[in-house]
Formats: structure tokens, C-alpha cells, sequence
């Protein structure tokens, strides 16, 4: 059937056992969308089984190192800027995403598995602000100050106008996604919050905080960035899988037009990140500088582009940070009496 | 190709911009002008015309094919560029001494030039010195130290490290950063080529011989200076009050001697970076101490109350510095010190009291400051509900008594080197145990959930029973059931069973009855989930100790290798150390001879601990010089098997397994009795198993004896335990306790080897520790790959995907892919049965970890009993892998596959087509990487 199909409803009835085969992502009429099983999205409830083995909370980890190091002279001001600059963004980042589920996609997703994950998700991202007001707690940061970035920092602000107004236009009262131009705006909208925000937005303030990591110091908030990132690339993965399953089953909104306004959207995406770099690293520090975060961001942005199924539109970088395979790639053996093992999954999973 | 370079030079096309700006053609002659120069301006070192005009044409050719390079991707190029050009040349083709002084020449030319105010800064980026000053960044400098950290070794590009090192520095860096950004750079490569671990640590030492000796190994009179700083910092030292003076009773004259500077090269670069953050003895940030002052000052510490204290001061140092055998963290922190806490583990437990509580809390604070790791056992203390008599009110249990023991853990650090660590030991039966099991939880009330602090259950014999009948088990209050904890083997289940009835006649007024099978998966679960607890017998542990006729072994260590005696008077100490079992052992096995000595040396030093050591508090005092226990444990295990080309997994690993530690264990034994020959018995020794004429291997027996069963352990021997039965039973013995295998967590990444008797975790992964992370890749894998000709850059990428497992990589061998399994991979019935061998001949225990790779109860319930059954005493960590990763960002992930490794189900992404990366290359004619590496280009070299 058509993507677009805007069969009324009455000629189903919605109180027959379903078949899993009837089940629609979005735009889902012919069967009941309170029915979980049977699954026909296994992909969905894998990665929400995932996202429940990885559970963990912000107060596992110990801020003790950090506020000695915060508290002493091992900072110069333009590393302050960096992670202060950083926890300004991610404070109230997190919230956009959690309030663009709750609030604008989550009632257009027509699909339990799908709609399980997205509760899951919309829980971490919960976890994740959380972990934010753990880190500025700790370090005694001014509240106001951090949580109010996202109106006073131009950068910040760029980049969070940028997604909100994509939120905004499928939060409007009449929004459907019944018709080619419904559909698309949600797939922008998808495309806005994971492939971008959560993709891209998200990456060069992970790759600024890994580099003190890197350095052995904000240790505390370094743990905490690896285990958001852990989950961050399952959010990234299922938004990939959930826009690539709704253009699979609406083929006809994917046209070349379309795609290349996606690939403008994410452009113009990119040039917001760079900004933010160069505001974040006036004079650079150590390992970091505007001109690598440039080639990073556009790295990034080829490799999600590729996974959407847009052509690439930058230059075939390499990543330039190669010590990111140390902070975040590789696995970990870690000293149990020295770090944190963020290896174990939740016992929820054991079969006896 | 090179022979046509010189042929065909008249034919480049490229303009020269001088520094005057003019643009002049390309000539021959620059070149032959600048390689005159660097022969010329290394007159002095006898390097002439002569030598010039025979090496000439080489260098020549090599040069021009760079520039043919250069020509075709560039119009004009500045003459610097033909000078870094020749610079490289010369150290390509080994004139290292002549690029050195050709660096320096062009260093002075361009002094001369800047005072002559010709200079037009090359580089506009300044550096911050440390009185705050801006001065530009001299890049010759760096340059010269990136390649002199990077002579002779092959598969390395400096260029790259440059390339990289000056895009990531900035205005303003200071000159410290620029030391540690090279030495980061270098790192950051360690995974494609084990060499670039090397510069690291050539970089890092002449860091270090800076701070402690203000000049480098390029430094003339290097050693010498070496030498001689020695005694001048050991001065300072005592100065400053880190060492004890004793140290100054020593005869300079035959340490200085014996002392083999050479040595720093046998560092690894973890192992450099561990010891010069945290162990190399320091004064306000700067140390005093290079790698070889810091084994000699260990080596004096230990030999201060020795007889012929040079002698054995030097037979020492010869141990340690070649890392044969390595005393515990504590040991290497403290020894020689003012403090010498040499001590690594200290065993107490805490009676029913709260004034004793609270001693106890306390004690771990003074314990921990200098360094010791502690187990605490809490069995003792009354359960939640219990009837308190002086206040007539109801106890809370023993729960919010370990939350302070978890904050106390993280106020006192050890010295501000290591996080301060603590282990809480509860006997199963107490009634609460099923909260005790939750305390590493990560949700509910953090009032009760200690994150800083470890877990571990105490199990008996009955309650292993009880669960493999399916039986039912009862929870008690030890108030009520005082004898419980103090009792063991057949003892203990009589009265156990006895108490039981008790509650069923209503006698008790506090208990529950659960079914065993509950509470164990509930422990196994939360091991799943959290590590923790660590599951350890009390029967074995008590049946096999030489010390039942003075106490009771009451709860294991921090990590659970140390069985000791413990009660209100005694706070059990151990010091432990290790043999590397990999610098002993040859293709054809162990080196029985050098075993010998390093085993008897150790014990030696070991034993000497015990009379230097300062304690924090007089009951650990009291133990210890009563008993004197030692640990001897091993480590580099896995290496050891590499070396043998045996597979972990192969039935003669595990032979080896046994094989190895009967050795050292009957090595360690004589040493002790030799010991006690020459210095007497220890105080406790009349009435003990070694009294008795019982050795580890036969007190086995009488844990067969108890069980009813013989357990399954192959019992063959392979040393002459007669005689040394007759030896101990003549001599007496030094020590109550000689032997247990500690992780070696730290000691291994210092001595280089692979830990304890750990398999491999991963052949390529990052070690996370105090110091950082570290990638780690197994070169003895990496050699076996050369030697079959596919090491390369895609395997790399594939042991990168797969997370170092090999598997999955076609190309590799199955019989190379058996002796590189990972502990992942290897049957944990192997690991469990070579521990099983291993333990018949320790008196003490092995620190074991077990390690699970999916969620599977089942295979953790055989896992464990089968840990049990084997007659093992105790278990440690449970590693498991985490559900999913961090996206991997340094490798072409699209490629293989859109959707992540780990997903089984396949999603619409699967189906999405992608361009080839080839094809985006020609996009829009965008290639940034022009000027960097051409791999398609044979003739470039830069990373050949």
C-alpha cells in the first residue's frame, strides 16, 4: 500500500487479533497499536533490550577527582571555556531531544516496538540530563548560568533554533503525516533530531570533553560522556533504522529533490557546528583547534549521510583525532581499584 | 624510480621561492649545495669531503624523487622545504650524527639571520615559558627530539607525528604541553605499529632525566652523569624528608657500580608513564628518582637490616630492575621512605561493638592512607531487627555501617596515589545478606548502596550442598548463633543444622528460611550486573590453612588471595611480590636454575618486609611478627604460554600450569625453611601444618577427608617433596604462609608482562587505569602476523572491527587463532581446571577472575559450582561485555556494514546503497590530502 494511504479507519476492525505483516511504522491503520507482540520490527526491540542492558546512573560515577582538578590551578581559562561551554550545550540538549519524542514524534510513530524504544530512549535522555545537573552540582557551577547558555551563547542558541524549529512544525495542532509533504517534514524532523542533533550536534562536544580524558583529567566527567555516548549511538542507530524503515515503506517521498534538501539541511547543519567550534576554541587548546573540528564535523556528517542514503557532499576526510580510537573506541580492560567498569549489563537479562 | 631521479632532474618543473622572496628555477646544485652543507657542518665528527662525495649519489637520488613528488602537486616550493627535505634524507638513510649537526647549522644560519632581523617568522605561533613570557615555538627543536626519540626504529613516519604534533598545538601552549603533546601523538598511533610506544617512552625518559638530572641521553657524559646524581639526590631526598636517612649508611661506591642506566630501555611506555606519575619519588612535582635510582632505592630499603647490606642491596636491585621478580605497589611506593608501609594487604574483623565499628572505620583510615588495601569482615555484627540490650531498641543492621566504610574508602586515598580500596566480607547465613548482595546496585536508596566500596560473600561447604540438592537455607542473626562464623568444616555443620532446628522449635527469635538455590542466583546476578559479590569458600580456605591450631580464617583480602587469621588482637597483614614467569621461561619451558634464584631472593626480600615495615596500627603489628606471612604470586602467565607457542585453551598449558607453580612453590618452601634455619622459626610455628609435616599439596587431603569425595584434581607430582618435607620438618619454617597470586594489576603494566595468571583480555584493547588509557596490542600476535606475511593496514582495521578477537578474520591461521584466543573465548572450564592445579600448591589463595560473554545464568551457575567442586578457595571479578559500544570512530565503519555489529536483527538500513569512498574521492576534485600520504604511490615512503 501507498505511504500516504488515507483510508479511513472504520473499514478495519481494530478489535481482531493482529497480524504482525499489518504493521506500519507511521500512518499504521489497519491494526491495533497497543499490541506489542507479535513483533514485526525486531530491530526496535533489539535496541530496546540494548538500551536496558546498558542502564546506569550519573551517581555510579565519582566527581571526586574532577572537583580537585576544577578546583585547582590545572585549567588555563580557555579550557574552562571549553567544558563550561560543553555542559551549557548538553544541560539543555538533552531536554530538546527528550521533549521532541515526547511532545512532537512519539504519537506519529504508529508502532509499539518502535514506541517501546522511543520511551526507553526519552528515559536516557532523562538520565542524561540528570547527568548534567550531577556534573554542575559537583563542581559547584552557577545553575543559572550553565542551564541559561542556550539563550545568551549565540553558538549554542544557533544550533538548538535550529532543531527547535523543526520540533515546532510537526508540534503544530493540524500536523499529519498522511500526505507526501506530512511524511517528509516528519523525516526532516527525524533526520533534525538524530541524525543531526544527536549525531552530529552532540559529536564535537564529545570529542572536546574526550580530549581532557585523553589528557587523564575531568575523569569523573569523561566517564560520564563514554557511557552517554554508549548510548547515544544506540539513539543514533535506531533514528537511522526508523528513517530508512519509513522511506522503505514510502518510497515515493524519497525523490532526488528531497533528498537533496536534506543534504542542504544537514549542510547548513554542519556550518552551525563549526561555529560552535570556533567559539568554543577562540585560541584552541591542546589537541583541539577550529581547523580540525572543521575536517571532524564534516567526517561525521559524511558518515551519517552515507547511512541515510544521501551521497557524501564533503571531502573524504579521515577523522583527525586518531586518539579517539584510545578514549572511545577500542575496548577496555579497566583497573577495578582505580576507574570504573562500565562493562556490565543489567541481570534483567539472565536466563536461568 | 630512483635511478632516473638524477637522470632526469633537469626536467622538474618547480620554482624555488628564497627567503628574500625572489622566485628562482630549480636547480641540481641546491640540493648538492645543502647536502655539502650538512656534511660540511659536521666537520668536527671527521665526516669530510670524502665520505661526502661516496655517499652522494643515494642521498642525491633519494631527495629528487621527493621533489619529482613535490613538483607534481606543487608550482614553487620555499627553500625551507628543500631543507627539511635533505634533513629527512639524512635521517632515512641513516647519517644521523650529520642530520643532527645540520639541524643545528640551520638553527645557527637562522639565529644569525633573526639578529640580522632577516627573519620572517616561519611560524607565527608563540609559546608560553614558564615565567609567563611568550617566545616562538622552535620548531627545529621539536623536530630534532622527534627524531632522535625515533632512531633505528623501523615502520615509523616522524613526519606523520610532526604533521600532527603542529596541527593540534596553539597559540600561548607552554612548553610542558608541547612535551606531553608529543608523546600524546606518539601514542595515538601505538595501535598501528608497537615502535611508536617506543618513542613515547625515549620521549618520556629524557622528560624524566630533565627533572632529575637536568640533562638528556643526547646529553655528552651521559651515563656518567647518571651515575653520579645518584648519591646527590638520594642527599636531597633525605633532605627533604621523603627518604629515610638509613639510606645514607649505604657505600655509594659498590651501588654506583652495579647500577645499569641501559636498563630505563627495558621500560615499556605504560610501564615509564605508570612509575613516573605515581611511583618515582618526587620533590614539589620535580623527582629525584630515574628508573634505576628508583629500583636501587627499593632494593636499599629492603636490605637495611641485612648483615652485608651492599651485597644484598645489589642482588636485590639485579631482581627488580629486571623485572625477574617485583615487589607489591606498597613496596615500591614506600620502601626506603620515611614511612615504609610496605605492606599490600591488611585482613580485620569487627566484633558485635560500637565502639569496635567504629575502630575498625578508623583503622581502615590510617590503613589505607599509606597504601594498604583492606577486607573487613562484618559477619559478626547483629542483623537488621535484632534486639539491641543497652538501649532496649532494634539494631539497623550492618547495612549503614558499610556506607560509611564506602566514604571513609573514598576520603582517605592512599597517599594521594590510589584510590583507597576496601572489601566487605559477610558469611552467607547472616541474616542480611540479601541486602548486602544489592549494596553495588545502581538504583535504589543510595543511603544503602556503597559504590566506592567492594563485596564479597563468605560461603560454606553446606550452603553449595544445599543448592545443588535444592534445599533450604536459613538466615540467622550472629547474636544469636555466636559460635557460626568461628566454626568450619563438619563443626559447623552440626551446630548449622542444629541452630536450624532451634528456629523451627521456636527458639530463635530472628530468622528466615529461603531456598538456597534463590539467594545463590541472586548472587550470580548481581555478579553479573555489578562484579560484585566476589564468591569465596570458607571451608576450603580453613580446612588447607597451616594456621587452624591459632585461629580462624574469617574473610579473604581485597583481592581475594590472602587467607589469614583474624580476631579483635590481630589485624592480619600480607606483603606480597611476584616472579615474572615470562622472563623465566624458553621455548622448551622453565629455567629451573633461574626460578631457583629468583624465587630464593624473593623470599628473602619478602621476609625482610616484615621487620622494616612501619604499622599503622599496633594489632597489625602484633600479627604479623607472630606469624609473618609473605605472598609469592606469579604474573605474565600468558606470556609465558606465547613464548611456548601453547594455546591456553591446550592440556599442556594446564600442565604448565601445574607444572610452573609446583616449582616456584617448592622453591618458595625451601627458601622460607632456609630462612627459618638461618634466622629461626616463627613464633607460631609448633602445632602448624608445616609443624605437622604437612605441605600445601597434602593438606588437600584433608579436604577430600571432609567433603567425603575426592575432588577433581589430577594429585601427580614432579619435585622431590620428601626431602623438602624432611627440610621443613628439621628447619621449621620463616613464614605461616608463603604463597598466593595476587592480580598484579599495576607491577605487570610496570615490569611489561601480562597480569598474574590472567589470560589475555583482548590482542588489541585500552588498559584504563589512574595514569589513563592505554592501547595495548599483543605483539606477540603482531609478530606471528609479520612472520606470515599479513600484517598490514587491513588487518589492523580488522582487529580494530572485531575488538581485537581473531575469530572472525578469515586470513588468520586456526592454529595461530588458538593460541591467541581471549579470555572471552577460551573454555572458562580450562581456566578453572589450571587453577584447580595451581591451587593444590598454595597455602593462601589465587586472585581469579572469570569471564562471561553472554547473559547466561545457567553458564554461570556450572561456572561457579564447577569453581567450587574443584576445591579453588576463592573467586574474584566476573568480567563480562557490555550489550553495545561506542560507535568506533576511527575506522571505515560504512564499509562493512550500516547497521552495528551487534545487531542481529536486520532493519531497512541494511538495504540502503552507498557510494564507494573512491568514488566520493573524485567528487567535486576535492582532496585535502594532497600533500599527505598517496598510498597508491610506490614511491613514496612515508609510511613504508
Amino acid at each position: 500500500m501507498s505511504c500516504c494511504d488515507s483510508t479511513p479507519s472504520e473499514q478495519y476492525d481494530l478489535s481482531k487479533p493482529i497480524n504482525a505483516d499489518d504493521k506500519r511504522l507511521i500512518n499504521c491503520k489497519a491494526v491495533d497499536v497497543n499490541q506489542l507482540c507479535p513483533i514485526k520490527y525486531q530491530w526496535a526491540w533489539e535496541h530496546y533490550i540494548n538500551g536496558c542492558a546498558n542502564h546506569w546512573m550519573p551517581t555510579e560515577v565519582s566527581m571526586q577527582k574532577d572537583i580537585e582538578q576544577w578546583q585547582s590551578d590545572t585549567f588555563s581559562d580557555d579550557e574552562r571555556k571549553v567544558i563550561l561551554r560543553n555542559l551549557g550545550f548538553f544541560c539543555t540538549g538533552e531536554s530538546l531531544v527528550a521533549n521532541n519524542i515526547v511532545l512532537a514524534i512519539f504519537k506519529h510513530v504508529t508502532n509499539p516496538e518502535a514506541r517501546q524504544y522511543l520511551l526507553r530512549q526519552s528515559f536516557e535522555e532523562a538520565i542524561h540530563s540528570h547527568t548534567f545537573q550531577y556534573v554542575t552540582e559537583s563542581l559547584n557551577l552557577d545553575h543559572r548560568e550553565v542551564f541559561n547558555m542556550y539563550h545568551e551563547v549565540d553558538s549554542i542558541k544557533g544550533k538548538d533554533d535550529f532543531v527547535m524549529s523543526l520540533t515546532q512544525e510537526v508540534m503544530q495542532e493540524d500536523f499529519k503525516t498522511d500526505t507526501i509533504e506530512g511524511v517528509r517534514a516528519f523525516i526532516k524532523n527525524l533526520v533534525g533530531f538524530y541524525v543531526i542533533m544527536e549525531g552530529i550536534f552532540f559529536y564535537s562536544g564529545f570529542v572536546m570533553i574526550l580530549s581532557f580524558h585523553r589528557q587523564n583529567k575531568m575523569v569523573g566527567i569523561g566517564e560520564q560522556f563514554q557511557y552517554i555516548l554508549r548510548d547515544e549511538t544506540i539513539h543514533l542507530n535506531f533514528g537511522i533504522d526508523l528513517i530508512n524503515g519509513i522511506k522503505a515503506e514510502n518510497p515515493d517521498v524519497w525523490t532526488d529533490d528531497f533528498r537533496a534538501e536534506l543534504s542542504e539541511l544537514i549542510k547548513e547543519a554542519v556550518s552551525y557546528e563549526v561555529a560552535y567550534a570556533k567559539d568554543c576554541l577562540p585560541n584552541g587548546v591542546l589537541g583541539l583547534n577550529e581547523g580540525l573540528f572543521k575536517q571532524y564535523v564534516e567526517f561525521v556528517a559524511n558518515r551519517r549521510m552515507q547511512r541515510i542514503g544521501l551521497d557524501m557532499v564533503y571531502p573524504n576526510h579521515q577523522n583527525p583525532f586518531p586518539w579517539m580510537s584510545e578514549t572511545s573506541d577500542l575496548a577496555k580492560e579497566k583497573n577495578f581499584f582505580e576507574t570504573r567498569v562500565t562493562e556490565y549489563q543489567s541481570a534483567g537479562n539472565l536466563e536461568w | 624510480m630512483a635511478a632516473t631521479a638524477l637522470q632526469s632532474a633537469t626536467d622538474i618543473d618547480l620554482k624555488i621561492r628564497k627567503r628574500d622572496n625572489r622566485l628562482v628555477d630549480f636547480e641540481l646544485t641546491y640540493i648538492e649545495n645543502a647536502l655539502q652543507a650538512a656534511f660540511d657542518s659536521a666537520h668536527d665528527d671527521s665526516l669530510g669531503h670524502e665520505i661526502f662525495t661516496e655517499v652522494k649519489k643515494p642521498l642525491l637520488e633519494y631527495v629528487l624523487t621527493e621533489i619529482q613528488l613535490l613538483a607534481s602537486h606543487n608550482e614553487e616550493i620555499e627553500v625551507e622545504a628543500i631543507q627539511d627535505l635533505v634533513e629527512n634524507a639524512l635521517m632515512k638513510l641513516g647519517h644521523y650524527k650529520v642530520a643532527k649537526r645540520y639541524i643545528v647549522y640551520r638553527e645557527n644560519r637562522s639565529k644569525a639571520r633573526s639578529l640580522r632581523g632577516e627573519n620572517k617568522a616561519k611560524s607565527s605561533l608563540k609559546m608560553k615559558r614558564a615565567d609567563g613570557s611568550m617566545t616562538p615555538i622552535d620548531t627545529h627543536q621539536i623536530k630534532q627530539t622527534l627524531y632522535a626519540a625515533a632512531h633505528e626504529l623501523e615502520n615509523v613516519s616522524v613526519d606523520a607525528i610532526i604533521t600532527e604534533l603542529f596541527t593540534s598545538i596553539f597559540n600561548g601552549i607552554t612548553e610542558a604541553q608541547i612535551g606531553s603533546a608529543m608523546i600524546m601523538v606518539a601514542r595515538s598511533r601505538i595501535e598501528q605499529e608497537h615502535n611508536y610506544s617506543i618513542i613515547a617512552s625515549r620521549l618520556l625518559l629524557n622528560q624524566l632525566y630533565t627533572q632529575v638530572m637536568g640533562s638528556t641521553e643526547n646529553s655528552p657524559n651521559f651515563v656518567a652523569t647518571y651515575i653520579s646524581t645518584f648519591k646527590k639526590n638520594i642527599e636531597r631526598g633525605v633532605e627533604a624528608r621523603r627518604y629515610s636517612s638509613d639510606l645514607l649508611g649505604y657505600d655509594f661506591g659498590q651501588l654506583e657500580a652495579a647500577m645499569k642506566p641501559e636498563r630505563d630501555h627495558d621500560f615499556q611506555y605504560l610501564g615509564l608513564q605508570t612509575i613516573f606519575d605515581r611511583y618515582l619519588i618526587h620533590i614539589e612535582d620535580v623527582r629525584i628518582e630515574a628508573p634505576q635510582y628508583f629500583w636501587m632505592r627499593v632494593a636499599m630499603g629492603l636490605a637495611l637490616n641485612e648483615d652485608n647490606k651492599e651485597v644484598k642491596a645489589i642482588e636485590f636491585y639485579e631482581t627488580l630492575s629486571q623485572f625477574h621478580f617485583v615487589s607489591a605497589t606498597p613496596t615500591l611506593f614506600n620502601s626506603g621512605t620515611c614511612h615504609p608501609q610496605l605492606s599490600s594487604c591488611y585482613l580485620s574483623t569487627v566484633e558485635d561493638d560500637l565502639s569496635h565499628i567504629f575502630k575498625v572505620i578508623g583503622d581502615n583510615a590510617s590503613l589505607s592512607k599509606w597504601a594498604g588495601g583492606l577486607g573487613n569482615d562484618w559477619t559478626n555484627i547483629r542483623a537488621t531487627g535484632a534486639h539491641i540490650d543497652g538501649t532496649n531498641g532494634k539494631s539497623q543492621g550492618v547495612i549503614p555501617f558499610l556506607k560509611i566504610v564506602s566514604d571513609t574508602a573514598l576520603a582517605v586515598n592512599q597517599g594521594g596515589k590510589r584510590k583507597g580500596a576496601v572489601c566487605s566480607y559477610m558469611e552467607v547465613w547472616h541474616y542480611d545478606i540479601q541486602e548486602f548482595v544489592d549494596l553495588r546496585k545502581n538504583t535504589g536508596d543510595e543511603r544503602r548502596r556503597t559504590h566506592d566500596m567492594h563485596t564479597a560473600a563468605w560461603v560454606p561447604d553446606l550452603f553449595m550442598q544445599r543448592v545443588k540438592e535444592n534445599k533450604t537455607w536459613m538466615l540467622f542473626s550472629p547474636d544469636e548463633v555466636p559460635e557460626l562464623h568461628h566454626i568450619y568444616s563438619a563443626e559447623f555443620d552440626a551446630k548449622y543444622e542444629y541452630y536450624e532446628k532451634q528456629a523451627e522449635a521456636g527458639n530463635i527469635k530472628l530468622f528466615k528460611e529461603i531456598q538456597a538455590v534463590d539467594l545463590w542466583r541472586k548472587m550470580l546476578s548481581m555478579l553479573f550486573e555489578t562484579g560484585h559479590p566476589w564468591i569465596t569458600y570458607k571451608d576450603p580456605s580453613n580446612v588447607r590453612s597451616p594456621q587452624g591450631h591459632v585461629g580462624t580464617v574469617h574473610n579473604s583480602n581485597l583481592c581475594t588471595e590472602i587467607l589469614l587469621n583474624t580476631s579483635k588482637d590481630e589485624t592480619a597483614v600480607c606483603n606480597l611480590g611476584s616472579v615474572n614467569l615470562s622472563k623465566h621461561t624458553k621455548a622448551d619451558g622453565l629455567d629451573e636454575q633461574m626460578i631457583k634464584k629468583t624465587v630464593k631472593t624473593a623470599i628473602r626480600m619478602l621476609d625482610n618486609v616484615i621487620d622494616i615495615n612501619f604499622y599503622p596500627i599496633p594489632e597489625a603489628k602484633n600479627s604479623n611478627t607472630k606469624h609473618r606471612p609473605i605472598g609469592l604470586g606469579v604474573m605474565g602467565f600468558q606470556e609465558a604460554l606465547y613464548i611456548q607457542k601453547m594455546s591456553y585453551e591446550s592440556a599442556e598449558a594446564i600442565e604448565f600450569a601445574d607444572s610452573s607453580t609446583e616449582m616456584i612453590s617448592y622453591y618458595a618452601i625451601e627458601g622460607s625453611s632456609d630462612l627459618a634455619k638461618e634466622r629461626s622459626p616463627y613464633s607460631s610455628y609448633e602445632g602448624s601444618k608445616w609443624h605437622q609435616g604437612k605441605l600445601p599439596i597434602d593438606t588437600l587431603a584433608d579436604l577430600v577427608a571432609y567433603r567425603g569425595k575426592n575432588i577433581e584434581v589430577d594429585q601427580s607430582t614432579r619435585m622431590d617433596w620428601n626431602t623438602l618435607r624432611a627440610k621443613v620438618k628439621e628447619q621449621g619454617m620463616r613464614n605461616s604462609n608463603v604463597m598466593a597470586i595476587a592480580p598484579t594489576a599495576t607491577i605487570s603494566n610496570i615490569s611489561g608482562c601480562t597480569q598474574s595468571i590472567e589470560p589475555t583480555y583482548r590482542n588489541l584493547y585500552v588498559k584504563s587505569n589512574l595514569s589513563g588509557d592505554f592501547t595495548i596490542v599483543n605483539k606477540f600476535l603482531i609478530d606471528d602476523l609479520k612472520a606470515l606475511n599479513i600484517w598490514d593496514d587491513q588487518m589492523i582495521d580488522d582487529l580494530k572491527y572485531y575488538d581485537g578477537s581473531l575469530l572472525e578474520i578469515e586470513r588468520i591461521p586456526e592454529n595461530v587463532k588458538d593460541i591467541y584466543k581471549t579470555a572471552f573465548e577460551i573454555d572458562i572450564e580450562c581456566l578453572v581446571e589450571a587453577n584447580s592445579r595451581r591451587q593444590k600448591w598454595i597455602d593462601m589463595g589465587i586472585s581469579m577472575n572469570l569471564y562471561i560473554d553472554q547473559p547466561s545464568g545457567k553458564k554461570l551457575n556450572e561456572m561457579y559450582m564447577n569453581t567450587w567442586m574443584k576445591g579453588l578457595k576463592t573467586t574474584y571479578y566476573l568480567r563480562s561485555v557490555a550489550a553495545t559500544q561506542i560507535e568506533k570512530s576511527n575506522i571505515d565503519l560504512n564499509k562493512r556494514s550500516l547497521q552495528p555489529r551487534w545487531m542481529k536483527s536486520k532493519s531497512a538500513t541494511a538495504e540502503v546503497k552507498t557510494l564507494p569512498n573512491e568514488i566520493n574521492d573524485s567528487l567535486e576534485g576535492l582532496n585535502p590530502a594532497a600533500n599527505a600520504c598517496s598510498i597508491d604511490n610506490p614511491d613514496c615512503e612515508s609510511c613504508q
